[in-house]
């Protein structure tokens, strides 16, 4: 109660308020434009904080976050680019919505979701961080390998009707994450003398070229047959039925997106992964799912914004930035010689609390600016193809160039393109080459860090009780993929397979 | 036949032997952990390549089933593909075209033939209005990079002008 109350003592502060509304429209914008991640759009913002005040400075950083985060599923949904590799789910059933003619319908559960998650999240960060940091404060190497192991363990639901494929397509995502320096020694590897390899590849540019790139290589190869959607939505948010509906799915996202944001490395990409397949295999629609599921957008975008929030327990209670995006806000602070940690509540009481009022004043914000600028959003669906799909070449090629202003990168991400483009042709999936590109280097360097702490012995991942306990977790998950995959092989009618 | 499933498979096993190759290369320091830089690499190789030969197998087998001795051959289901990756492959030299223009044209213009370039490729006629959203793309693109995210985009050739 008293952390509610010294919150609702800042609400009113013009200069939080100002601040909050700021950093979040700056955030939509940055999440909106593909190849700006939410960590490079706060990094833009960084040098204007020098001169706030460090409440101020802090919440607009922070309420860019919670933007970006929302911001990154307007492209997933209406030009199949996720803004932010968190919202690589959305892309799934929220462009399938659009195909459909629902662009407007998407977008507003997208919205809906993230405020939904958004508040959670808050809820979550203002009552739990004592309690769930201590939890994250035990987390081992052997912990953090068994919880990339629990991700990964997703694949075998995002496969699709071949098994084989879908962990084809993971071991290429882990593949790409080996490039760079090896996460122990520091020797490099697969870098073939080149210096811009030296520190990895950049999870978004494989994404933007597997997403976005694939896209329109493939449209540019059915010329002249033009799938586009014609019909001109506007703003829909679900009616009371479909709230019903989505609830069980936003419960999942909530529940997942609050357990990765406490957990430093877990982040908004492996728990909207997560809360998809969660949501998929609860649902009472489980088909619907991949051809235009409302849950399968519901889900994701609530967890990945209750990640925004969540994940700053461990950098507000112990000074641990879990993300590349907690990272910048942590410069924010030191900036401003504020050190997050166990004693940030007591020296800098009125910077959390001015923290908690900004947040809950930008996701308000958030549905007030994501709803004005939505319409322009949906605008954009409606031109003509070869207009639309030349500017999003023009703007994802300046996206990808802004990260490191160099033109490497947009051959990586061409590279990315064209294997994207024969992995849709072959009829793989590559969501779970997305999902191996982000866990490898979690997987790898804690799985090597484990073995190196126990002498090689391999019980340690047995020992460690929450390896153990994720690991059984993972094991459940797979088991019952598989399982499925077999009775509906044995015991259910073949399905008639299409030529696309 | 080629259907897609045992094209996919030999792509795989093709990558994945690359990658395996270079996977053996890395090269092993004394101060090394017992898995060392190759280890899971050397995994991932293998279980790709022999993930790929299973494809292969069933790719096979599901054409032995679904084709009894003696009918006549279908047409593949991976045939007629040629085209459909000329006329994508025609889009990534756009891309590459860019890429190769860039520094030396600076960003303003290149963008601008980027877009004009790309919408006449894609099916549109050659119109004012074509020059028209090629020039407003263009500074679009330029106000929101360069001038509101301060992002520093090549000047190229238009470095005396400021952009």
């Amino acid at each position: 109660m008293e952390t509610i109350a010294l919150t609702a003592s800042y609400l009113f502060d013009w200069h939080i308020l100002l601040a909050a509304l700021a950093g979040v429209t700056w955030g939509i914008m940055g999440g909106a434009l593909p190849g700006i991640s939410p960590s490079i759009t706060m990094a833009l913002l960084l040098p204007f904080t020098y001169t706030m005040d460090p409440t101020g400075a802090i919440v607009l950083l922070a309420s860019t976050y919670i933007g970006a985060e929302y911001g990154g599923s307007v492209p997933a949904i209406l030009i199949r680019t996720p803004g932010t590799n968190a919202a690589a789910a959305t892309v799934i059933d929220g462009y399938e919505m659009n195909k459909q003619g629902k662009a407007g319908l998407a977008l507003g559960i997208s919205l809906i979701s993230g405020f939904y998650g958004s508040m959670f999240g808050l809820a979550m960060l203002m009552a739990l961080s004592g309690p769930l940091a201590l939890v994250a404060l035990n987390f081992t190497p052997m912990a953090y390998f068994a919880l990339g192991i629990l991700g990964l363990s997703v694949i075998a639901t995002l496969s699709g009707e071949n098994l084989i494929k879908g962990f084809i397509a993971a071991i290429l995502g882990l593949m790409i994450a080996t490039i760079g320096s090896d996460p122990v020694t520091g020797g490099t590897r697969f870098t073939f003398g080149s210096s811009e390899l030296l520190g990895g590849i950049e999870p978004v540019m494989i994404m933007v070229g597997l997403f976005a790139m694939s896209e329109l290589l493939i449209q540019a190869s059915k010329r002249g047959a033009d799938e586009r959607v014609t019909s001109r939505p506007r703003i829909q948010f679900p009616d009371w039925k479909l709230t019903k509906r989505l609830f069980p799915a936003q419960m999942i996202g909530n529940g997942i997106g609050t357990f990765e944001g406490v957990m430093p490395g877990a982040g908004g990409t492996i728990a909207s992964f997560m809360a998809y397949n969660e949501a998929r295999r609860w649902s009472k629609h489980p088909e619907e799912f991949g051809k235009g599921s409302p849950e399968g957008i519901a889900a994701p975008e609530t967890a990945n914004n209750t990640v925004a929030e969540t994940a700053l327990v461990p950098l507000l209670s112990f000074g641990i930035p879990g993300s590349n995006s907690t990272a910048i806000l942590l410069g924010g602070f030191l900036i401003h010689g504020i050190v997050p940690g166990p004693m940030l509540f007591e020296r800098s009481g009125e910077v959390v609390y001015g923290l908690y009022a900004g947040l809950f004043a930008a996701i308000i914000g958030m549905v007030i600016m994501g709803f004005l600028m939505l319409p322009v959003c949906i605008w954009l669906v409606n031109r003509p193809r070869p207009y639309l799909n030349a500017f999003i070449l023009a703007l994802i090629l300046s996206g990808i160039y802004s990260i490191h202003n160099e033109t490497f990168d947009l051959g990586i991400m061409l590279a990315a393109g064209v294997l994207g483009f024969f992995m849709r042709m072959l009829r793989f999936p590559f969501l779970p080459t997305v999902l191996g590109l982000v866990l490898g280097y979690l997987v790898e360097s804690n799985f090597r860090r484990s073995l190196v702490l126990s002498g090689d012995d391999f019980m340690i991942f047995i020992d460690d009780r929450i390896s153990l306990s994720l690991l059984l977790l993972a094991f459940l998950f797979i088991a019952g993929s598989i399982g499925k995959h077999v009775y509906d092989a044995f015991f259910r009618k073949p399905k008639t397979v299409s030529e696309s | 036949m080629l259907t897609r499933d045992f094209v996919g498979g030999v792509a795989t096993i093709v990558i994945g032997a690359v990658y395996l190759y270079f996977a053996y290369q890395l090269r092993v320091s004394a101060l090394d952990d017992s898995m060392g830089p190759g280890g899971l690499p050397r995994i991932y190789g293998w279980l790709l390549v022999g993930l790929g030969s299973i494809l292969v197998i069933q790719a096979l087998v599901a054409r032995s089933l679904a084709a009894p001795a003696g009918a006549e051959p279908v047409k593949g289901e991976w045939d007629g593909q040629g085209r459909k990756i000329a006329y994508a492959a025609g889009l990534l030299v756009i891309a590459m075209g860019y890429i190769f223009i860039v520094e030396t044209v600076g960003y303003l213009v290149s963008v601008g033939l980027l877009i004009v370039t790309t919408a006449l490729y894609l099916g549109a006629g050659f119109s004012g209005r074509l020059l028209a959203i090629g020039i407003g793309g263009a500074v679009f693109l330029y106000a929101m990079f360069v001038s509101l995210l301060g992002v520093r985009m090549p000047a190229g050739m238009l470095a005396p002008l400021g952009l």
